[in-house]
This record gives C-alpha cells, structure tokens and sequence, in this order.
C-alpha cells in the first residue's frame, strides 16, 4: 500500500525531548535495567534463569531480523506493505512470556513475537505476509496484522483503539462464564485518544473483568507526537479517573515488563484490570508509506538508540557470562537461514482466487452471496487484472 | 490554466480558501508538519499557521464532534479523516447531528462543515483502506456528497464544497491523488453542486459512473466502439447529494440501456436509488434492465480486493455487452 513517495521536506519538528527513560525514577516509570544493561532500577530483578533469558534474546533478534527482511521484501516490491518494529521488540516478548496460551491476546499492529512465542511458524508468518490462500486469514489483511484461533491471537481490526472495548468485553465474559482465560490488548498512545479508550476503561473499572491492557507508549501516532495527542503524557495515570490499577513501566527493559506484567496477570483476582503503559519508542518508519524525515529529527532516535531494548539485554547476558560474540554471530545466520526457508516457501503459495472473498461473511452463504459470486466468476478471467 | 495533480489540486482549493476566508480551518490527523499521510494539506500549516491548520488527536469522532461545534459557532471546519475506512466513528456526530442541525433547530443554525473523505480502492489496501463509504451518508438527510475525480474537478469542487452552507462529504479519489495530472483552471466559476458530465458522448447505451472508475470507464466505451461498435454514453456523476436526474433521463431517453457502476458493494449501493428513479421517470423509454456492475456484498480484501472486488474492465465490459444484448 503506498500513499506517499515524496521526499520534500516541509515541517519544522520539535525539538527533541529527552529520554523519559533516563529519568525513571521521577516519571514513576518501574525499571531493572540501566542503559548498560546494569540492574540499577527501581525495582528488582526478576532473576530468570538462563534458558528464560535466552528465549527473551533470540526472540527480540528474531523479531528484528523479520522486521529487517519483511522491510526489504516491501522496498523491492515483493510485497505491498510493511509495520516495522525495531525499537519495541521487548515488549511484545516480555509480555507475551508473562501469560499462559490460553489467554487471549488482542493485538494492535507491530506485535509479530505472539504468533512465535505461542508456536506457530516462521512459514505461514511470511505466507501471511504475502497474502497466501494457506494462511489463516487468506489474504484478506494487510501484511504483518497476523492472528489466529489456534494461539489465542485476534488480529486487529485496523481501526486503531477499536478493539479495546472488544477485550474487556471478552474478559468480562470469561468472568461471567466461569472461564479460566484472561484477556490482554496491545494498543498505542494514538488509540488511546479515541472513545473507545475511554469506554474500555469505565466499563472495567465497574465490572473488574479478567483484562491487562498495554499502552505501547511509543512517543508517535504516525506523525503526531505526544504533546499534540494527549495534555497528560502519562498514560498509565488516566487508569486513576476510573478506578483502574495502573503501572508504568520501560517499555525497554524485558525484565521490567516481565515483572510488572507476571504481577498483573498473577494478582489479577486480587488487583482486578491493569492499565500498563510501556514507554518505548518507535526507532523505525510508522508504516512502508511513511516518511519520519518529514517530521521527525533523526536526533531523536540517536537519543534513543543506547536504550535499545536489544542491546541493553545483550549487555545484561553479557555480564552474566551467558552469552557472547561467537553466540550472537550463530544466532544471526540461524535467524537468516531461518527466514530465507520461509520466504521461498511462502513465494512458492497460492494466491487466493476471486471466489475466496465470498467465504466467511455468514456461517451459511445466501442467495444474494451466491448471485453476485456467480456473475463476477463468469465476468472475470482469474488471475486477470486490468492495471 | 496550471497543469496539477488531483492532490496539488485538492491543497491549492485549501489554500485559496484559507486565504480568502478567515472562517476556514483545516482539522485532521497528522495534517500540519507533514501535510497529511497523503500530504494533500502539505506546506499549509507552515503558510496559515497552527491555529488554521490544526493537528487534532486521534479521534475521528472528537474531530468531526468538535467541527460541528465550530460551524454552529460560524466556521467553515474542513475536516480530514485519514481513510474514509475510518469516518463511521463520525456517523453519528456528522448525520446525527451536524446533518441534523437546521431542521431541528427550526432553520436558525446551520453546520457549514466540510469532509474530505479519501475514499476508494486500488492502493491493495484492504479492507480498510479501499473503503467507499457514501451509502452511510446518502441514507440520512441534510448532508451532500460529492465525488470529483479529476484535479479540476477537485479543485473547483472543493471551493464549492467549502462554500456550501450546509456539510458537505467529498470522496478523494485516493488511486488518482499523483497519478492523474491535468490542466487546471483556477479562474474557472465555482460549480453548482449536483451537476452530472456527459465524458463521452454515446447512442447506443448509457454508462453511469462516479469516483475513480470514471476513468476506466471511458478506456471500455473506447473499446467497444473500435471492437464491437457499441457507442457507449458515459456520464460522471460527480455529485450523488443531490444527484444530476435531469442529465440521466435525457441520456437514458436517447440509449434506452442503463449500467450504473460503482465500487461500494450491490446491496444498498448508489446505484440502487438510480435505478428506482431511472424507472419511475423513464420506464417507457428503457429497452433493457437496467444493470448495476459493483462490488459484491463481501468485505474488500487485502490480496484480491483490487483485482476482484472493485469492478474491472472485464466486469464493466460484461455488464455493458449484457445490456446490449439484452432482448425482451
Ligand atoms: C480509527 C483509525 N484512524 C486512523 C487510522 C490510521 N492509523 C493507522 S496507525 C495510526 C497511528 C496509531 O498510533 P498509535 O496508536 O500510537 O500506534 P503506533 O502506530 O504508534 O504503534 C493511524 C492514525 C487507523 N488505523 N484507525
Ligand atoms: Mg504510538
């Protein structure tokens, strides 16, 4: 999808505010981690084990190696649209590892980890991208919006903040029916302007339903910054105006969020919903279509680039002794012979034909479906287009 | 006469009015620095200011809530909704309410507001982002809709739209928006709004179409006439509240055949009204049904949509033989 090709600079961007990161403590933002990958915040580590720790690692990288490969597949026009990630890997990881599988996740559109993390594979990931019949959405959504019913994944609607509602209506449910599953939405601090934020925030704050809801607090809703979207840049502190249990935590630091997220889930019967707002950034364009050096200075991302949650876990592994160059160059070709076998794959799948679109919009077809899909089958050579 | 983009077009119409007119503000996400993710409000904000060209949060409700307010007030708002996908957050604050004002505050007020609305298929994407939303609105009352499609259309429709003292639904043309480019005419007199163009002259069968299609429309009436002597009409709606009757049944009254296209789905589309009007004002002259060639009832979908859903030259070209061959 292409809206823009342009490259002409017009705006006037702000200049660039310092990293809430680096001031943790005063922003009430919970943290493990230093830029250095030093346990030297506000509240303790975690201690996960080795193994834990590199599952968090080779996650994030695998996370970054697909955002780099699916950005590069957009460019050359293999494929039409791309969300990059780089810059928020933790989050979706850490988590995601916070929960059980069978809880459901309501994602926004930069969290590809869930779809891995919950088992399902590399290849129909990129079968998605490509817009294969075999995937399980078939075609029918833009690049990276994955989801599945076999992981507890729901795809986002693409009206950002629409679905919010949506997951604590379903958690709500599983109160009501006695189900054991908890719910948990991914969504940004754009959506958070939208009505639906605020609605979702009044009806769990009454009904205290089984929902954890992730403000991704990435500084930027396309090309609006957060002082042209909210007058209070803290998200977390909106939970308070309707009873809702709130933390704010580095969206960079995948020992932090896993805390505060493992807490939240856990304690979920005794804390009701938790808002959490992870701040992290979006290093990264907003979408293939986008263009940051319209309005963004590229300074603003030098100020970010030491709090890379990536780097700043490497470091912390590092200092433990669990892991090293010689890993780090393995994990890279792995990772890349990994991606290469799904590209081919997923370059080798059908793409739907016009009689796909006609499944799925009831349980049963009707006469009226029926009709115009036999007109447009006939009118139609498959696999014809006209531009 | 300047030759311009359609886009280049819509943004000189913005800003003649936001110079012109100090009631004018421009509303939208991400419209200011960058000039919209289309960037058709592009330079706007550096030239009138952040206080006419607004960057609102993201809330295509509160934006569309918040211009009502300003047009009660006495402000022309024009309001850009990012993708017309995202503009039924605003059902019920533009029909409900804006739409609603005059008539139910006995004539006293009115809402002068503007939608831009970028709006249908081709750029693959999905569902969303290839969305034809004018059904929605033509079903209320007390809105106008208008859908140009070429850049002296959007420029001289817009200014219309702008100055029309009642809320006015504009669908951009958003595969159009940097491929077409054309002569564009600034001095030309600002358009009545509900006017129909007759793009190519034709006897023998009436195509009606509006938006983008427009185009490939004519590319199939060219065709016909080489390769099979059809000699199809095709007329631009280019407005639908309130539609160009007048130009249809003289146009029908002389083919007798009618093929409405659009790319909204069947059901409840455009094209259904058309056909109820076209039949009650010129039964006795059709020789034919009269066919609607649109997208199916099914969502627009991401890897076929552009191919499959929005109407092809196939499919207009079948629907214009169908007619033809039609026999009673
Ligand atoms: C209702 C709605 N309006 C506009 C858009 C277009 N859009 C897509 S993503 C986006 C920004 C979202 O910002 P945020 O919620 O902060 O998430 P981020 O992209 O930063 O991850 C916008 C405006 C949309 N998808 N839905
Ligand atoms: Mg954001």
């Amino acid at each position: 999808m292409s809206t823009q090709t342009d490259k002409k600079f017009t705006g006037n961007p702000r200049e660039p505010v310092p990293v809430p990161l680096s001031r943790a403590n005063e922003l009430d933002i919970r943290q493990v981690l230093d830029s250095e990958g030093n346990v030297n915040g506000n509240i303790s580590d975690p201690n996960l084990s080795e193994e834990e720790m590199r599952k968090f690692y080779e996650m994030m990288m695998l996370v970054r190696a697909i955002d780099d490969r699916g950005w590069k597949l957009q460019r050359s026009g293999r494929i039409a649209f791309w969300i990059p990630i780089l810059g928020q890997e933790a989050v979706q990881v850490a988590v995601t590892c916070a929960l059980d599988d069978h809880d459901w996740i309501f994602r926004a559109h930069r969290e590809l980890a869930v779809w891995l993390l919950r088992g399902n594979s590399l290849e129909m990931m990129f079968a998605q991208f490509y817009g294969a019949e075999q995937e399980p959405l078939r075609g029918r959504r833009l690049p990276c919006l994955i989801g599945s019913r076999d992981i507890n994944l729901i795809s986002s609607t693409t009206q950002v903040g629409a679905s919010l509602p949506h997951a604590v209506g379903a958690a709500w449910a599983a109160k009501l029916k006695g189900g054991k599953e908890k719910v948990l939405i991914f969504f940004g601090d754009g959506s958070a302007s939208r009505g639906e934020f605020h609605s979702a925030m009044n009806f769990a704050g009454i009904h205290q339903p089984p929902v954890i809801m992730v403000c991704v607090n990435n500084g930027w809703a396309v090309t609006t910054p957060l002082d042209r979207q909210t007058a209070v840049d803290n998200f977390a502190s909106k939970g308070d105006s309707y009873g809702v249990r709130n933390v704010r935590v580095d969206g960079n630091d995948p020992l932090a969020l896993y805390t505060v997220t493992k807490d939240a889930h856990d304690n979920i019967e005794k804390y009701g919903p938790t808002l959490i707002e992870a701040v992290t950034f979006r290093l990264g364009y907003h979408t293939s279509s986008d263009n940051p050096d319209l309005y963004r200075h590229e300074q603003e991302c030098e100020l970010w680039r030491p709090w890379d949650p990536i780097r700043r876990t490497r470091l912390y592994m590092e200092n433990k002794g669990w892991w090293d160059q010689s890993k780090e160059d393995a994990l890279i070709t792995l990772h890349q012979d990994e991606i290469q076998t799904a590209v081919t794959s997923a370059e080798a799948m059908d793409i739907p034909g016009p009689a796909s679109q006609f499944d799925d919009v009831f349980a049963e077809t009707n006469w009226m479906l029926e009709e115009q899909k036999a007109r447009i089958l006939s009118e139609v050579s498959e696999g014809s287009s006209d531009d | 006469m300047t030759k311009m983009t359609v886009l280049e077009a819509l943004n000189a119409a913005m800003a003649h009015e936001l110079e012109h007119d100090p009631d004018v503000v421009l509303l939208g996400e991400d419209i200011g620095i960058a000039g919209g993710i289309f960037r058709t409000t592009q330079g706007l904000q550096n030239r009138f200011g952040k206080d006419r060209v607004i960057d609102t949060p993201l809330d295509e409700k509160g934006i569309a809530a918040h211009a009502v307010g300003m047009a009660l007030y006495g402000m022309k708002p024009v309001v850009e909704i990012q993708f017309s996908g995202f503009i039924h957050d605003c059902i019920e604050q533009v029909m409900f309410c804006g739409a609603k004002y005059r008539w139910v505050l006995g004539g006293e007020y009115s809402v002068p507001m503007t939608i831009r609305a970028p709006s249908f298929g081709g750029i693959m994407g999905g569902i969303w982002h290839s969305h034809s939303p004018e059904s929605y609105f033509a079903h209320g009352s007390g809105i106008k809709i208008i859908a140009p499609n070429t850049p002296q259309d959007a420029y001289s429709m817009l200014i219309a739209a702008i100055r029309d003292p009642d809320p006015v639904l504009v669908l951009e043309p958003v595969p159009l928006y940097r491929t077409l480019r054309g002569e564009v005419d600034v001095d030309l007199p600002v358009p009545e709004i509900g006017k129909a163009e007759i793009k190519r002259p034709g006897a023998d069968v009436t195509a009606l179409v509006y938006g983008p299609l427009t185009h490939k429309t004519v590319e199939v009436a060219e065709s016909l006439s080489k390769e099979k002597n059809i000699d199809v009409e095709v007329i631009d709606l280019k407005s639908l509240i309130p539609f160009d009757i007048d130009t249809i049944i003289s146009s029908v009254e002389k083919t007798g055949k009618l093929v409405i296209i659009h790319e909204a789905s069947q059901t409840m589309g455009f094209g259904a009204e058309i056909a109820a009007s076209v039949q009650s004002k010129a039964f006795g002259y059709l020789e034919a049904p009269i066919d609607r060639v649109c997208a199916p009832d099914v969502p627009h979908s991401y890897r076929v949509g552009d191919e499959f859903y929005i109407p092809n030259k196939d499919r207009i070209r079948a629907g214009i033989i169908k007619t033809m061959e039609a026999v009673y």
